[in-house]
């Protein structure tokens, strides 16, 4: 009876030993590294990983759906605490606070359309071509992929094999290919042979060669003899396509062919000159924009150039020789003498009402540009006055402070000499000494009381002071802007 | 590398090569995927129009629980990127959420070249001389762009 024990407590653990390896050769399918088959709606996708849901819950506060495992873990990396209600955060396509709930709602319908899902096995590269339901992923790896490892059939012999090929016995024993002479067990042979081989060529689809696997996209790129390429000169006109070594005995003789290099070469120096007139017209702008800046800071120095201009410039107001009849005689009363006068740029003006005219059209110029300058200097120097204000202000509030701390002090030195005064001459009123103490201290406490007025009156001057600069700056500003308006006004 | 590519990460860069950004690119390294070169256009209408901005962009081990790392590598003038180019952007730090994605990152990167933000400043000079004088500022831009940010061949 306890040898029986014994006997199946030993085989207890042969078992758990073989599913611990079993596992540790075959971890659990991770559902987010297969590949799938068909394409899938978006919907069904995980705004986290970006994959099918994969334990899908959907939040309670939001309607948002999450994998659990995705809501959990960016949770996690958020400065929450602990709490004893679970996991909580921000929902990440909506931060509506939201709690995980130890049974959080599950939408059936979602998990059945992501298990219906179609998905390659993860062994594809191996050689498994089963294409399986993703909620079946896990058993078809587990109980029928012929590319699961699995323990060695044969006794003695722990190292894994694939499934399908158990039945072989044990296949652990050193061979070499082939091809390339490479050492490896013989388990393992199949696997090299079909990807990694250096040596094994293939034969080519279309023109029947043999080709090393490695160098397929190459040859059915240039090399093949069955593809037809297009001339090099396609793109300047020739038509022709030919394979191989036709294609190139034509590239020799086509004159399109030979000048396409050359003509890339000139479209990429173009292009790289087009790049530079763009870079050095920006640069123009830039300098433009500047100079217009300086000139038009310069400009209120050189109205003797305006004056000029306004002069040469033809008059506003309507001109005789332009005008039909009865304005023109209207406008020429009073000199019909400067009637013929020639259109000369010493005198275009057809009569003095004219130049009068022209003269008040350019004062007005002239009047609108000063109060233009005028209110500039008004912003400018507000702008310096509040400065100049605000610097004043700080500096006098600094000493106001300054000064309490002074009169603090003065006060509780004061109150500590009249407090040793009074302790002085309460006891020993008749001591020689103490008196002299006392009329020291009586004197001094005069002489503080004294500096403690003159500090009051600092202060109350200062805050005058304050009030001053700044009644005098609102009563600046406020001159300079009833100035501005009045030559506003004026205009 | 211990881990493999998450497939999101295939995924995202797959539909970044496939499905472009219109003034986006991103490729990543030949021999790191979490590594990519990221070009950003100035959009069109903002003082950065006509630029092309590289940037560099890593995905950390833990992407997309965290945000990826991101940063200018041409100099640019922006209240909200400081000089070394790193960017001063919620949703890359606190505002962060796994459902973004490496695509609505750099759109967000180049909204914010098209509103930038002096109120939220990142690059105190920068952001002080916006609010000042902001015509200053946007020439300055535009001439830190012509400089910096224009193909040079
Ligand atoms: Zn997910
Ligand atoms: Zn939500
Ligand atoms: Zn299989
Ligand atoms: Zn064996
Ligand atoms: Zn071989
Ligand atoms: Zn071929
Ligand atoms: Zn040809």
């Amino acid at each position: 009876m306890q040898r029986l024990e014994a006997r199946r407590g030993v085989e207890e653990q042969h078992f758990l030993a073989r599913r611990a390896r079993s596992h540790s050769y075959n971890p659990p399918v991770d559902l987010r590294l297969v590949d799938y088959v068909s394409s899938y709606d978006p919907n069904l996708m995980c705004p986290i990983c970006r994959c099918p849901f994969v334990d899908p819950v959907v939040l309670a506060e939001c309607g948002h759906c999450f994998c659990r495992e995705c809501i959990r873990q960016s949770w996690n990396t958020q400065t929450t605490t602990y709490t004893p209600h679970g996991p909580h955060g921000d929902c990440p396509s909506c931060r509506t606070p939201a709690r995980l709930r130890p049974r959080s709602t599950t939408n059936n319908i979602l998990i059945n359309m992501t298990d219906e899902l179609i998905v390659r096995c993860p062994k594809s590269d191996e050689g498994c071509k089963a294409e399986v339901k993703r909620g079946e992923v896990q058993d078809h790896v587990n109980i029928y992929c012929g590319f699961t490892l699995v323990e060695c059939g044969a006794d003695h012999c722990e190292l894994p094999v694939r499934r399908k090929d158990v039945a072989q016995g044990c296949l652990h024993y050193g061979v070499s290919c082939l091809s390339c002479r490479k050492e490896l067990d013989k388990c393992n042979l199949d696997c090299h042979w079909r990807n990694d081989c250096p040596a094994r060529q293939t034969e080519c689809a279309v023109c029947k060669s043999m080709v090393f696997p490695r160098d397929l996209a190459e040859h059915s790129s240039t090399a093949c003899a069955a593809i037809s390429v297009p001339c090099p000169g396609a793109a300047l006109g020739c038509s022709n396509r030919s394979t191989g070594a036709q294609a190139r005995t034509h590239a020799d003789t086509c004159m399109l062919a030979k000048l396409a290099p050359i003509l890339t070469t000139q479209h990429e120096r173009l292009e790289e000159q087009e790049a530079a007139q763009k870079q050095m017209s920006r640069k123009l702008e830039v300098l433009e924009d500047g100079f217009t800046t300086i000139q038009s800071i310069l400009s209120p120095f050189s109205s003797d150039n305006m004056v000029d201009k306004l002069g040469t410039d033809p008059a506003p107001g309507p001109r005789p020789t332009d005008l039909p009849g009865p304005y023109s005689a209207d406008f020429d009363l009073d000199a019909p003498a400067s009637f013929s006068a020639p259109n000369t740029s010493a005198g275009p003006y057809a009569s003095p009402l004219h130049h009068l005219l022209h003269m008040h059209e350019s004062l007005r110029d002239e009047i609108s540009r000063i109060s233009s300058a005028l209110s500039e200097l008004d912003g400018r120097h507000s702008m310096q006055n509040l400065n100049e204000n605000l610097r004043t202000r700080e500096e006098i509030s600094y000493i106001g402070a300054q000064l309490g701390g002074l009169q603090r002090q003065v006060h509780w030195l004061t109150s500590a000499q009249l407090h040793r005064q009074q302790a002085g001459r309460s006891p020993t009123p008749g001591s020689a000494t103490s008196a002299g103490t006392a009329i020291t201290d009586a004197t001094s406490g005069a002489g503080v009381e004294a500096a403690l007025g003159a500090v009051n009156t600092a202060a109350t001057a200062l805050r005058g002071a304050a009030r001053m600069v700044n009644v005098g700056g609102r009563e600046a500003s406020g001159m300079r802007r009833g100035a501005s308006e009045e030559g506003r006004t004026k205009l | 590398m211990a881990a493999p590519l998450p497939k999101r990460i295939i995924k995202e860069t797959e539909r970044l090569q496939n499905e472009p950004v219109p003034g986006i690119s991103a490729l990543p390294h030949d021999d790191n995927a979490r590594y990519f070169d990221v070009m950003v256009e100035g959009p069109g209408g903002s003082c950065y129009e006509g630029g092309v901005f590289n940037l560099e962009l890593f995905l950390p081990d833990d992407y997309p629980m965290t945000a990826p790392k991101i940063r200018f590598l041409t100099r640019i003038y922006h209240p909200n990127i400081d000089r070394l180019g790193r960017i001063c952007l919620d949703v890359l730090k606190n505002n962060w959420s796994p459902a973004l994605q490496i695509r609505t990152i750099l759109l967000s990167i180049q909204a914010l070249l098209g509103a930038p933000n002096p109120e939220d400043p990142l690059n105190e000079a920068v952001a002080k001389q916006w609010k000042e004088n902001q015509a200053e500022a946007i020439k300055t831009a535009r001439e830190w762009t012509a400089l910096y940010a224009t193909a040079k061949k």
